[in-house]
C-alpha cells in the first residue's frame, strides 16, 4: 500500500499533466497546432539559410501583372497588390511571428525572474528598490513604450523584440517574486539553512523548482502576447523591414481593399487570431494542469 | 448650503454652454443638408495664409476664400481676369499694369484697392519675405517694384523678362490677396484668421477635424450657390469611401483605383481628368555623398531593370499614365520625341553585375501623395522588386512624410522618390526644379550647367516654338542623365454623390466649389 502510493506519486508529476492536457480538447489540438507552427518555422528557416525554397511561390517577390489574383488553385489564399502569393507570405510570417515571440518572452522571462528572485529573496531595500522600478515600467502602458522605444532606437525586428520585451519584465518579475516569498515561508528552506546550505544552492535546489509552473504558464501566455503586440507594431509600421512578411504588416497594408479585396486581409488575420487562440487554449490547459487544486475541481 | 451648491452648479452649467456657443460659431448656420456642403479630405490643412502655405490640402480651402488678379480657367490654365479687369504690358515686356475691378471689399469691410495689393506683394518682396513664404521667390523673386498709380491701377515692374509671371500670380500660393487690415491686425499671419475677397467667408477651423466657410453675400461675382461649404479631415481612405457611401459626406479627394468600383456600385459619381503633375524616382548624385548612383552607368542599368508601363499599370489600374518626360502631356514645351532609357532586364542585369552594383539603399515615405495614390512603401517595394530580378538586394527605409523630407537631407541613400503637382501650367513651374541647388527640390542634388543655362533662358523667351524647343533640350539632357527616372502622371480622381452636379478638380488639384450644387 505504502509502496504503490509512492510508485503513483514518483510518476504523477509529468504523467498526471499530461493526462490532464490529454483530457482537455481545445489545449491538446492547440498543442498539436504549436508544435505544428514550431516545425514549420523551423524547416523554413533551415531551407532558407540553405537557398532552398519550399514554398509554393517566393513570400518577397511577385509579378506585378498577377495582383490581386483572388483564391484560386495556382494561389490558395489570392495575391497582393504586388502580385506576391499570400499563402507563401502567411506561412513565411511564421517565422517571424514565433521567433519574435519566443525572443521577445525570454528576455522578459530571465531578466524578470531574475530581478523578481533577487527582490523576493532578498527583501529589504533592494526588493523596494527593483519593484519600484517595475512599477514604473508598468505604469506605462506597454504599447505605447515600445512605439516610444522603437521611435528612439528605429525601426526593425531586433528593436521589435526588444521593446515587447522589455515591455512585459514586471509581470514575470512579480509572479516570480510572490512564489519566491511564498516558497520562501516554508519550513524546509529553513531546515535546508540550519543544515548549512548557501544562498545560491537554496535558491537553485529548492526555490527554482517550486516556482516553475506559475512561470511556464505564464510564459505560454505571454507568446500569445507578444504575437498580438509585434502584430500591433507591424500594424503601426514599426515592425519588419520591407519587403518581409509579417501578419500585423500585411493587415494594415491591406486595409483599404477591405471591401475590393477582402482575400488579403482575411487570412493574416486568421493567422494571427488561430495563432494567439492556440497559445492562450494551450496555456489555460497547462496551467489547470500544473494547479493541483483546480485540476481536481 | 444645498441651496447655494445647487444655484453654483446651475451657474457653471450655465457658463460651460455659453462658452460652448461662443467656440462653436457653426451652431448658427443652416442645418439643412442642402445648405452644406461637405468635402472630405486626407489631411488638414497646413494654415489658411495663402503666402505662408504649400500644401494641396491648403490651397483647396484658400482658393475659396480668396481671389488673385488673374484666374484660371475652369479646366485648364490660361489665364483670365480676376481681381483686376484687363492688364497692359510695357513694350520692354518688364512692367505690367493692372487695372484692378472697382467697388469690392473685403469680408472684414476693408475696400479692396491697389494699395491693398501693393501691401501683399510688398510683404512678400525678398527684403521682408521670412522662410515659411516657400512661394515668395517663385512669384515675386523677379519683381523689382510695384506702384501704386492711382486707386485702381498698379504697375509692377520687373527685373528681367519673365513668361510664366501672369501664370504665377493667378496662382493660389503667394499670389492671392489678402486684407491688409487682418493682417495688420494678426501680426503679418493669418493662418488662423482668413480674409480675402472671394466667394465663402471663413467661420471656424476646430484642428484636425473641420474647416467651415459661408457664402459671401456680397461677392461681387456671381455667388456661391450653397450656402456652406464644410472641409472636413479624414486621413483613411477607407472611412472617407465608407462616409460617402452612407452619405455622410458629399464629396471625398484622395482616392485610389482600387476603391473605384465600390463608390461606383453605391452609386455614387467619379471625378476623373488627367492631373498636372508627375512623379518620378530620383537618383541621388550628390557631389558630397558616396552614392554609387553619382555614376550615370549605373543610373542608366537601373532604369533598364525597371518596366516602368507595366508597374504603373499595375499599380494605378489604368487610371495613372507611365511617364516618359517631367512635363505632363498637356504643358508647353512636352515632347514625344524624347525616349527615355527602356525596360531591358538581360542588359540590366549584365550591366549591374559587370559595374558591381550588389546593394541599394531606397528611401521612401509611407502614406499616400496627391501624384501616388498607393503611398511610397507599396511604391518603394515594386522597385525593390524589379531590382531583385536584376540580382541587386536593397534595403527599404520607410519615413512618415514629414520626417522623410527632414531625412533627405540628412541621410546618404540611393534612390528616393518625390513627384510634383503643377502649380499654374507653365513648363518653368517644373523644369526649374532641378535647376534649383535647394534638395527641397532637387532631391538628388544633380547639378548639370548645360541643363541649368536652358531653363534660365526659358523663362526669358516667349510661348512658342522657340521656347518649346528650349524645354525639348533639355529634357532631352534628363533622358540622357538620367539624374531622376519619370515614372507616372497621375489621374485626379475625386467622387461624389448623386445629388452633386458641377463638381471639378482643377489640374492644379484646387477645388473652386462656387458653383457646386446640392439637391
Amino acid at each position: 500500500m505504502t509502496d504503490s502510493a509512492i510508485a503513483v506519486k514518483r510518476s504523477s508529476k509529468w504523467g498526471d499533466m499530461w493526462a490532464s492536457i490529454y483530457a482537455n480538447k481545445a489545449a491538446l489540438c492547440s498543442l498539436i497546432f504549436i508544435l505544428l507552427l514550431v516545425a514549420t518555422a523551423i524547416v523554413l528557416a533551415l531551407t532558407q539559410a540553405m537557398g532552398l525554397q519550399i514554398l509554393p511561390y517566393d513570400p518577397n517577390t511577385g509579378s506585378m501583372d498577377e495582383a490581386f489574383i483572388a483564391p484560386c488553385a495556382e494561389h490558395w489564399f489570392g495575391t497582393d497588390q504586388l502580385g506576391r502569393d499570400i499563402f507563401s507570405r502567411v506561412i513565411d510570417g511564421t517565422k517571424i511571428s514565433l521567433s519574435v515571440g519566443v525572443a521577445a518572452v525570454s528576455i522578459a522571462l530571465i531578466t524578470g525572474t531574475l530581478l523578481g528572485a533577487i527582490g523576493g529573496f532578498f527583501g529589504g531595500k533592494l526588493d523596494n528598490l527593483i519593484m519600484r522600478a517595475m512599477d514604473v515600467i508598468l505604469s506605462v502602458p506597454s504599447i505605447l513604450l515600445a512605439i516610444t522605444f522603437m521611435a528612439a532606437m528605429g525601426r526593425g525586428l531586433d528593436k521589435a523584440v526588444l521593446a515587447i520585451g522589455l515591455v512585459s519584465i514586471p509581470e514575470y518579475a512579480r509572479i516570480a517574486r510572490s512564489c519566491v516569498m511564498a516558497v520562501k515561508a516554508n519550513d524546509y528552506i529553513q531546515a535546508a539553512r540550519v543544515t548549512g546550505d548557501s544562498n545560491l544552492r537554496i535558491i537553485l535546489k529548492h526555490i527554482v523548482p517550486n516556482i516553475t509552473s506559475p512561470i511556464v504558464v505564464r510564459a505560454t501566455l505571454g507568446i500569445s502576447a507578444a504575437v498580438l503586440d509585434t502584430a500591433a507594431l507591424g500594424f503601426l509600421g514599426l515592425g519588419v523591414q520591407p519587403p518581409f512578411a509579417e501578419w500585423g504588416d500585411m493587415l494594415a497594408r491591406s486595409r483599404s481593399f477591405i471591401f475590393s479585396a477582402p482575400y488579403t486581409l482575411i487570412f493574416p488575420g486568421l493567422a494571427i487570431t488561430v495563432t494567439v487562440l492556440a497559445f492562450n487554449l494551450f496555456g489555460d490547459g497547462l496551467r489547470d494542469a500544473l494547479d493541483p487544486r483546480s485540476r481536481r475541481r | 448650503m444645498n441651496l447655494r451648491k445647487t444655484k453654483l452648479f446651475a451657474a457653471l452649467c450655465a457658463a460651460v454652454f455659453a462658452v460652448a456657443a461662443v467656440t462653436d460659431a457653426s451652431a448658427a448656420l443652416s442645418r439643412k443638408p442642402q445648405d452644406n456642403l461637405i468635402f472630405a479630405s486626407t489631411n488638414d490643412p497646413l494654415g489658411l495664409d495663402p503666402a505662408l502655405v504649400d500644401d494641396n490640402d491648403s490651397g483647396k480651402i484658400n482658393c475659396n476664400i480668396y481671389e488673385s488678379l488673374l484666374r484660371f480657367e475652369d479646366d485648364n490654365t490660361n489665364v483670365k481676369p480676376g481681381l483686376a479687369e484687363s492688364y497692359t504690358v510695357s513694350e520692354d515686356g518688364l512692367t505690367y499694369t493692372f487695372k484692378l475691378r472697382q467697388g469690392i471689399r473685403f469680408h472684414d469691410g476693408t475696400p479692396f484697392n491697389a494699395e491693398a495689393v501693393k501691401f501683399n506683394i510688398d510683404r512678400q518682396m525678398p527684403e521682408n519675405a521670412i522662410p515659411k513664404m516657400s512661394y515668395a521667390g517663385l512669384v515675386y523673386g523677379d519683381v523689382a517694384k510695384s506702384e501704386v498709380i492711382d486707386e485702381y491701377t498698379i504697375a509692377i515692374t520687373l527685373k528681367k523678362k519673365s513668361t510664366p509671371f501672369l501664370h504665377n500670380i493667378a496662382m493660389t500660393y503667394a499670389a492671392p490677396i489678402v486684407s491688409p487690415t487682418a493682417l495688420k491686425e494678426h501680426g503679418n499671419n493669418v493662418m488662423e484668421h482668413p480674409c480675402g475677397t472671394g466667394p465663402y467667408k471663413f467661420v471656424a477651423w476646430d484642428k484636425g477635424q473641420q474647416v467651415i466657410l459661408t457664402r459671401n453675400e456680397d461677392y461681387w461675382g456671381e455667388p456661391g450657390k450653397v450656402q456652406n461649404l464644410i472641409f472636413r479631415t479624414m486621413p483613411e481612405t477607407s472611412a472617407r469611401v465608407v462616409a460617402l457611401n452612407n452619405g455622410e459626406v458629399d464629396i471625398i479627394n484622395g482616392i485610389d483605383a482600387n476603391v473605384i468600383p465600390e463608390i461606383q456600385q453605391a452609386g455614387n459619381q467619379l471625378f476623373s481628368a488627367p492631373g498636372m503633375s508627375t512623379q518620378y524616382m530620383f537618383f541621388n548624385v550628390n557631389a558630397a555623398h558616396n552614392s554609387i548612383t553619382k555614376n550615370k552607368a549605373v543610373r542608366v542599368a537601373i532604369a533598364k531593370a525597371i518596366n516602368v508601363p507595366e508597374m504603373v499599370q499595375s499599380l494605378y489600374k489604368g487610371y495613372d499614365t507611365p511617364a516618359t518626360t517631367l512635363l505632363p502631356s498637356f504643358v508647353p514645351g512636352y515632347s514625344k520625341n524624347i525616349k527615355p532609357v527602356s525596360y531591358d532586364p538581360e542588359a540590366a542585369k549584365k550591366e549591374l553585375a559587370d559595374l558591381g552594383v550588389k546593394k541599394l539603399t531606397i528611401i521612401t515615405y509611407s502614406g499616400a501623395r496627391l501624384y501616388n495614390t498607393v503611398g511610397g512603401q507599396v511604391l518603394a517595394e515594386a522597385i525593390q522588386a524589379y531590382l531583385k530580378a536584376a540580382g541587386v538586394e536593397s534595403d527599404v527605409l520607410v519615413y512618415d512624410w514629414a520626417t522623410y523630407k527632414n531625412k533627405l537631407l540628412t541621410e546618404e541613400f540611393d534612390l528616393g522618390f518625390m513627384g510634383w503637382n503643377g502649380d499654374n501650367g507653365d513648363p518653368d513651374n517644373f523644369m526649374n526644379l532641378f535647376a534649383s541647388d535647394d534638395p527641397i527640390n532637387n532631391q538628388g542634388v544633380w547639378v548639370n550647367q548645360e541643363y541649368r543655362d536652358l531653363v534660365a533662358q526659358g523663362v526669358n523667351v516667349p510661348d512658342g516654338a522657340e521656347r518649346n524647343a528650349i524645354y525639348e533640350k533639355a529634357e532631352q539632357i534628363i533622358a540622357e542623365e538620367v539624374p531622376f527616372l519619370p515614372l507616372s502622371h497621375p489621374q485626379i480622381l475625386g467622387a461624389m454623390r448623386p445629388n452633386i452636379q458641377n463638381f471639378s478638380i482643377h489640374p492644379t488639384g484646387m477645388t473652386y466649389l462656387d458653383k457646386v450644387q446640392k439637391q
